[in-house]
Formats: structure tokens, C-alpha cells, sequence
């Protein structure tokens, strides 16, 4: 909490309170984020395996959510202003991503692991996964 | 050390207060309807809770009179499914998780922070109006057909029941949003509301309490959110995501529901364990023994139960692989909640203990929540709960837990604070012959359900085999006893608006800040912008924790 | 408690003045209040469509042949053009943040309207998406998932494509209706900013709107990947 004004006044004052400053950004800092970002969109679609063709096997995944992670970055950082945020505001919302990972990896956790019926031997035995039919 | 006697000849005068308090600055409906202050949010909260805890409690009787012989003696078998179900709803979603933190912590944080309102009063409000929706969408739902499913929800079943799982799904929506709102409320509120001079290590446990369980509602309860709502679309337009029969996976439905509703046992239990740091400390006359230990027991309770979901599913199905991390990381649990249970035994251990009401209901709490914490950790293990799964082993085990501890400690809170809220107190003897009342029938009630769920009679039968007929008997009596317990208290309480004795300015001779403000408060609570100078919990008797 | 009536500096040239509501100590206090809360709505809206995103990865996993095939089915195009728009919306709105911290109050409206009009567009080019998918019986929340001769030698073989379909719509779905959403708030700015009600003295709203806005653009870059260019 900032106390930079004294407010103790008697009743009925009108205090002009100046305590409020913020991070102004320039033009050309946004401007070249939103290129930056196009350019990251097309680097997306450039290297997909529908419209290019390329065979990246399973790290296609992997590459296309690292771009988009990167884009992510950039719009939490400067267009929200993370970087010149609290540390409270911060943790507030990137906390949420740190919960949110738990919830992809005990599930997916969970899937990947239900044919394994001796865990600790480590021996995959003949059991049905869920989906294949 | 001695037993702080209030000075009821200095209860306060009408016409000595600076202000007038938050109950008399206003009249008339629109004045409470329509109002920003915490303190009558908190005062709607506790009535509509109260209602519900009424209801949901005479469901509970209904089921336990229809037990009463091993054929069901009331209801049929497709009734009996839906009685059970809105009791759970009710008792959950409307009553338990809204109880402590939106009634005694929307009228008693920012008292504690000596702050005049909460961060966000609008927002608080619309919590209140969330709340009501929601409960009127569930009773909705009731009378358009009911729901046989069970609290849970669980799919496939839920899919192919009646059309009312949409209508209680939003309800169950909406309710988490009220959820949502009011732990937001609370974590903006104790950030940037507190007091000057009031560090993070002199807030009073029930903040930190309230805090750990805010941020579990703000980061828990969006997945059930998505869940229910993926459930109505489910059951409305066949989508398949948690369908089989369209390729979707009822393990992932559990999944979702147990990510938040896991976290939501502690948004349940946080809170009351918050009362029960305040309650003890003040009737004990002695500052907390571990402080800084109860106040990062919180903390570490809330990050360990996002860790501990799949407990709630060693039979469904789900691999073995993760029911080994799963049982594992629930032993963890253990730790700081036993923290929680010595460090209160030991602020009691040589403190000048007065045995009041809330102390009372404070140490049936200790007791209770000692048997329900025990038990979980039977349950928690792996192999010992193949056997005891979906028996009344855990039907006993999450209500001494939810109705033995949780909710006593919302009495207890309820108790301790009826004074500063109305400026009246109860009839302290009655009081305690009904906290004794409510300790006996709690263990009448759920120690032969232990007993008989230890032998395998299944959770949520309409009828049972005639070997058990004694242990329900048993525990039929025990429900009639909390019953009358619970009305006696609901009587003086009542009586005591209107005819008890006016209470003293500090009733308990409590010192967190919550004390301070005249009783009951001024509309902005405080008579002079409260300060925080001195130790926390200092009962001025040269005691150190 | 003290009850002097705290006001927030008010520019010269037509602009209203601030008056701090009454719990507050500091213009600073009631501004760091309202953008935590908001922080932490944002993370419940992380949690929510992290709940979407954690189904559509899991099933992902059970059924990659039907999600790859039902993927390719979208329009990439139109999916990129939407991505387009969305990032430009997310730069002018992050302009319109800065217009009103430096109180110009004729270029926030402006920037403002661009942001809207991308989101407008945005919308239509979903209008059409989903009509194309309507007209070939692929739309799948009637409950009849019936695709006609254009889509069904593709999906023929399948495990359960209209999984991959259903997902597909409640996500954009839900998506959208957070577009609306956002318009609709963006709309009730410019009519209050061409009032003069933000500047450098009071913009919480415009702030906060801004946010809620890039956590819309958030969402959706990851969307765009994962349902229209599915590896």
C-alpha cells in the first residue's frame, strides 16, 4: 500500500490525491510487438504440417505450442504490462499456469500409463486402453 | 493468569456510541437488499445458509428415520436416491462452502484488518445475489423432476438420468461464481485493505486461513465451472466428451470434478480451522502456540490438496501408476494438519481455559476432527480403501470432517462472534447443553456407521441386509439427538435478538482488532482508523509465543 | 473514521472528475484493488479454459488420427485471418490504454473503434465458419452429426469425428462469447471515453478492459494451432 498522500484531514476536505503513477509505453515498443507477432503467426502456419508439408512427427506439437508460448510472452510482458507490473499481480495470474499444469499432468499422466498393470515390475501386460476399440 | 471476566455493568449505553451502529444507521427492506456494507452482506449469508443447513438438515433425518428398518421404512428405493442427492447439494454447495468465509469472513476480515469494508463491496454484493440464483436454480431443479445422482454427478449415469442434471449443473455454476467472488474479494481485501502497521505476521489466523481458502476458490473452482457446464452440453446435446457411448471417457468427467472438488474439502475445513485458532486462543487467554507454523500449514494444506485428487477414484479405473503418486502424496496432508491439531492442544495446555459456549464447540471440534483426520488416512491408503470404498466407512469419515468439524466450527465461530454482530448475548447455559448435545448425537450417529462401513454396507442403499439393522438404529438415534441440539440452539439464538442481555463492549476480552470497534460496529466499523502497534494476540500477561 | 472526499487529478479540457470511493485511503490503493481482483478474474479464466484445453489435449491423445483428419477439414485461411485480426485488435487496444494514461481523449475513441471493428470482423469470419460447417451437416450440437458427400469420404473410418467437432465448437464457442462479451465492453468505453471519463487521472476501467481483451487474443493463439493446424 502506498500512503503517499496524507489524507487525515477533517470532514468535508476534497483531497487531490497524486499518488498514481504508471508505465507508459512508447509507440514503436507496441508497434514492433505486433509485428513481431504477425511474424510468429506466420512462422506458425509456414510450418504446419497442412499447408507445408513437413513431417516434423511429434515434435510438430511441441514446436507449434513453443511459438505460441513465445507469442503468449510477448502479449502477457508488454501489451499487459506484466514486466512493469507487481510481483502480487505476476504471481497472481502466472500462478494460475503452475495449477493449471497439474491438471494436464496427472491426466494425461493417468492415460498414458492405465495399460501398465505392474507399475513397480514395470511389465505391460495385454490390457484394453480406453479408445481403442 | 485468570479468566477474563467481561464488565457487563460497562455494556454499552444507547446514546453513548460516537456513531450508530451498522444496525440502526438504516431501516427498512431496501437497506439491507441493496446494501454495500460487509457486515449486513455477511448477516443475508448467514440466514440463507442457516435456511439451508435447515433444509439439507431435515433431509438428513428424513434419510436416517427411512433407515430405521432394513426394507426402508419411507421413502421408495427412486426417492430415497433423490432425497439423498439434494441433501448433498444442499449441504455442499449452498450451505458448507459458502458458510464460514462468506458469513462470519465477510463480517469478521475486515473488522480483523481494521479496515472499513472489503475491497470490493459491489462485488461482494453480487456474490450475495449469485448465491441466491444459484440456490433458487437447485430448488428449481427439485421441483422440475429432481436429481438421483448423487452430489458427484457422476457420468455415464448422470447422462442418462433425468433432464434436471442441466438445471442443477448451472446451479451448481452459478454458485461456484458466488464462490469465486468472494474468495477474490478476500485475497484483494487482506493485500491491500490491511491496517498500518498490520505485517503479514500480525494478521490473526482466521486471515490466513480465509486466505489460503480464497485462493483455492479462485483457482479451483473455474474447473468445476467447465465441468458442469461440459455436463449440461452432455446431457443436452450429446457432444461425447465425457459420454462412452460417444467416445468420451467417464474417468475424465471424475477427473475434472475431484481437480475442484478435492481443493473444495479444504475450502470447507480452511476456514473452520481459521475459527478455531481465534476461539481457542481467546477462551484459552493464551497466544497461539506455533503461529508462524498455523499460518504456512495453511498455506502448504491448500498447494498439497491440487496434488491429492485422484484419491477419490482408486476404483474408477484410472492407472495404477497414478493411484500410487495419488495415495502417496495424500499422506502429505497429514503433516500440517496434524501441525494444526497439536499446536491448538498445546495453546490450550496451561492457558486459564474458560469453558464458554464456543469453547465448547471449539473442543468438540478438536475431538471430532481428530477421528475424521485419522480415518483419512485410512482412506488414503490405497489398499485399505479397495475395501472401504463407497462404504458408510467414508460416509462417517467426510462428515466428521464436514459436519462434525466444519460445521461445529462454524458454530463455534457463530458462538464466538453473536455478541459483536448483534450486541446481544445467547443464554450461555442452554448453549452448552446444546454443544454437549451435538457432540454426544454427532458420535451416537457416525461411530456405528464407521463400524458398520468397516464390515461393507454400501453408501447411498435404500435397504440393507438385516445383520446391520443395529448400527442403523443406532445411529437413527444419534440423528434425532443432533437434531434437537441443533433446534435448541436455533431457539435461543432467535430468542436472544430479542430478549438477552446486552452484551459487553469485548465479551471474551478478546485483542485482535476484530474487538476494538465499538459493538456492534459503526456502519464504517471503526470509531478512529485503527493502528496495529503491539504483538499480536498479547493477552498482557507477559506470555510469548 | 476520517470522511474527507479524495479526487484523482483532473487534466485540463473537458475531462470528469474522479472521486475515490469511500474505503479507500489512496487513489493508489483503489487502482492496485481493482487490478489485483482483476489479475485474479483473469486467472480464473486461465482455469476455465484450461479445463477445455486439458480435455481436447487428452483426447488428442486417444484419438490422434480423428482429431489430425477432422483438423484438416477447417479453413486454415480463414483460421489465420482470424489470428490477424485478433492480434491487431490486441495492438490497438493496447493503444488505447496508452491514449488514455496520456489523457488524449479523441485518439483512445479512435483506437477504441479500431479494436471493436477487428473484433467484428472476427465475428463474421466465425459467422462463416460455422455456417460452412451448418450447410455440410458437420454441425454437431443439434445432436445429428450427419455430414453429407463434401466431408464424409474424409471422415470416413473414424473414430468418433464428431468428438473432434464438438470440441472444436465449445471451445470457439465459448471463445466467441467472450468476444461478445468484450465488444460489448469496449462499446460502453468509447461512448464513456468520448465523455471525457478516462484520463491520466482515473482509466481503471480502460485498463482493465485492455486486459481482459489480451487474455481473449491469449486464448485464441492458442486455439488457432491446436484446432486448425492439429500435428
Amino acid at each position: 500500500m502506498a500512503h503517499g498522500t496524507d489524507t487525515s484531514h477533517g470532514h468535508g476536505d476534497t483531497v487531490v490525491d497524486h499518488s498514481h503513477h504508471a508505465h507508459v509505453c512508447s509507440f514503436q515498443a507496441f508497434f514492433g510487438i505486433y509485428v513481431t507477432l504477425l511474424f510468429l503467426t506466420f512462422v506458425t502456419v509456414a510450418i504446419a504440417e497442412p499447408v507445408s508439408g513437413l513431417h516434423l512427427g511429434s515434435a510438430s506439437m511441441l514446436v507449434a505450442m513453443a511459438v505460441a508460448a513465445v507469442k503468449a510472452a510477448l502479449v502477457m510482458t508488454v501489451f499487459m504490462h506484466l514486466r512493469w507490473d507487481t510481483a502480487m499481480n505476476n504471481l497472481a495470474f502466472l500462478g494460475s499456469l503452475i495449477f493449471l499444469s497439474l491438471l494436464f499432468l496427472f491426466t494425461l499422466a493417468d492415460h498414458s500409463t492405465r495399460q501398465v498393470a505392474d507399475p513397480i515390475g514395470g511389465t505391460p501386460v495385454e490390457v484394453k486402453r480406453f479408445g481403442q476399440d | 493468569m485468570t479468566t477474563y471476566v467481561p464488565d457487563i455493568e460497562k455494556a454499552p449505553e444507547a446514546g453513548s456510541r460516537k456513531e450508530p451502529s451498522y444496525l440502526d444507521v438504516t431501516k427498512g427492506f431496501w437497506s439491507w437488499a441493496g446494501t454495500l456494507d460487509h457486515k449486513r452482506i455477511g448477516l443475508m449469508y448467514l440466514v440463507g445458509v442457516t435456511a439451508a443447513f435447515l433444509c439439507g438438515g431435515i433431509l438428513a433425518l428424513l434419510i436416517r428415520l427411512h433407515l430405521w428398518t432394513p426394507d426402508g421404512a419411507i421413502f421408495e428405493n427412486a426417492v430415497y436416491n433423490q432425497v439423498f442427492t439434494l441433501h448433498g447439494v444442499f449441504m455442499v454447495f449452498i450451505f458448507i462452502i459458502p458458510a464460514i468465509p462468506a458469513s462470519l469472513g465477510n463480517f469478521v476480515l475486515p473488522l480483523m484488518l481494521g479496515a472499513p469494508d472489503v475491497a470490493l463491496p459491489r462485488l461482494n454484493l453480487a456474490s450475495f445475489y449469485l448465491w441466491l440464483t444459484g440456490t433458487i436454480m437447485a430448488i428449481y431443479s427439485i421441483l422440475s423432476g429432481a436429481v438421483d445422482t448423487g452430489w458427484t454427478f457422476y457420468t455415464p449415469y448422470s447422462l442418462q438420468t433425468q433432464q434436471a442434471v442441466v438445471s442443477m449443473g448451472l446451479a451448481v455454476f452459478t454458485l461456484g461464481f458466488s464462490s469465486i467472488f468472494t474468495g477474490l474479494n478476500f485475497i484483494v481485501t487482506i493485500h491491500k485493505m490491511r491496517a498500518r502497521g498490520q505485517t503479514w505476521f500480525k494478521l490473526p489466523l482466521f486471515c490466513w486461513a480465509i486466505y489460503a481458502t480464497s485462493v483455492l476458490q479462485v483457482l479451483a473452482t473455474p474447473v468445476l465451472g467447465i465441468t458442469v457446464l461440459l455436463l449440461a452440453f452432455e446431457h443436452l446435446y450429446h457432444i461425447g466428451i465425457f459420454d462412452p457411448a460417444h467416445g468420451g471417457d467417464p474417468v475424465l468427467f471424475q477427473h475434472f470434478f475431484w481437480f475442484y472438488s478435492h481443493p473444495a474439502v479444504y475450502i470447507m475445513i480452511l476456514p473452520a480451522m481459521g475459527v478455531i485458532s481465534e476461539v481457542v486462543t481467546v477462551h484459552s487467554r493464551k497466544p497461539l502456540f506455533g503461529y508462524k507454523l498455523l499460518a504456512f500449514s495453511s498455506i502448504s494444506i491448500a498447494v498439497i490438496s491440487f496434488l491429492v485428487w485422484g484419491h477419490h477414484m482408486f476404483t474408477s479405473g484410472e492407472s495404477e501408476f497414478v493411484m500410487l503418486a495419488f495415495s502417496f502424496l495424500t499422506m502429505l496432508v497429514a503433516i500440517p494438519t496434524a501441525i494444526k491439531e497439536f499446536s491448538w492442544v498445546a495453546t490450550i495446555w496451561g492457558g486459564s481455559v474458560a469453558l464458554t459456549a464456543p469453547m465448547l464447540y471449539a473442543i468438540a471440534f478438536l475431538i471430532i476432527f481428530a477421528i475424521g483426520g485419522l480415518t483419512g488416512v485410512f482412506l488414503g491408503t490405497l489398499s485399505v480403501d479397495i475395501h472401504l470404498h463407497d462404504t458408510y466407512f467414508v460416509v462417517a469419515h467426510f462428515h466428521a470432517v464436514m459436519m462434525g468439524s466444519t460445521a461445529l466450527a462454524f458454530f463455534a465461530g457463530v458462538h464466538h462472534w453473536w455478541p459483536k454482530m448483534f450486541g446481544r448475548m445467547y443464554n450461555e447455559t442452554l448453549a452448552k447443553i446444546s454443544a454437549i448435545l451435538i457432540l454426544v448425537g454427532f458420535n451416537v450417529t457416525f461411530l456405528p456407521q464407521f463400524a458398520m462401513g468397516s464390515q461393507g454396507m454400501p453408501r447411498r442403499y435404500a435397504t440393507y441386509i438385516p445383520e446391520w439393522q443395529i448400527y442403523h438404529q443406532w445411529s437413527t438415534v444419534g440423528a434425532v439427538i443432533l437434531g434437537i441440539g441443533f433446534a435448541l440452539m436455533l431457539g435461543y439464538l432467535i430468542h436472544s435478538l430479542f430478549a438477552g442481555r446486552k452484551a459487553a463492549a469485548n465479551e471474551w476480552g478478546g485483542v485482535t482488532m476484530d474487538w476494538e470497534s465499538p459493538t456492534p460496529p459503526n456502519l464504517y466499523n471503526f470509531d478512529e482508523e485503527p493502528v496495529v502497534t503491539g504483538e499480536l494476540y498479547d493477552y498482557g500477561h507477559g506470555a510469548k509465543h | 473514521m476520517g470522511h474527507s472526499t479524495i479526487v484523482t487529478p483532473t487534466p485540463q479540457g473537458g475531462f470528469q472528475t474522479h472521486t475515490v470511493a469511500h474505503h479507500f485511503k489512496t487513489a493508489e490503493q483503489e487502482f492496485q484493488s481493482a487490478k489485483l481482483a482483476f489479475w485474479l478474474f483473469l486467472a480464473t479464466e486461465v482455469m476455465l479454459f484450461g479445463g477445455l484445453f486439458a480435455a481436447y489435449i487428452y483426447y488428442h491423445d486417444v484419438y490422434p488420427e480423428t482429431f489430425q483428419k477432422g483438423g484438416a477439414l477447417l479453413d486454415w485461411k480463414l483460421g489465420a485471418l482470424n489470428t490477424g485480426l485478433l492480434l491487431t485488435s490486441s495492438w490497438t487496444m493496447a493503444m488505447g490504454v496508452r491514449a488514455s494514461q496520456l489523457s488524449q481523449r479523441k485518439q483512445l475513441v479512435w483506437w477504441l473503434v479500431a479494436t471493436v471493428v477487428c473484433a467484428a470482423g472476427f465475428m463474421v469470419v466465425k459467422y462463416i465458419e460455422y455456417s460452412t460447417k451448418y450447410h455440410h451437416g458437420i454441425f454437431a450440437f443439434t445432436g445429428l452429426f450427419s455430414p453429407d458427400d463434401h466431408y464424409a469420404p474424409d471422415l470416413q473410418g473414424l473414430a468418433y469425428p464428431q468428438l473432434y467437432f464438438n470440441l472444436y465448437f465449445t471451445m470457439t464457442g465459448i471463445h466467441g462469447l467472450h468476444v461478445l462479451i468484450g465488444m460489448i465492453a469496449i462499446a460502453w468505453l468509447i461512448w464513456r471515453g468520448a465523455q471525457g471519463r478516462f484520463h491520466s487521472g482515473w482509466y481503471t476501467p480502460v485498463e482493465l478492459v485492455g486486459l481482459y481483451w489480451h487474455v481473449v487474443d491469449l486464448i485464441w493463439i492458442f486455439l488457432f494451432p491446436l484446432l486448425y493446424l492439429v500435428p
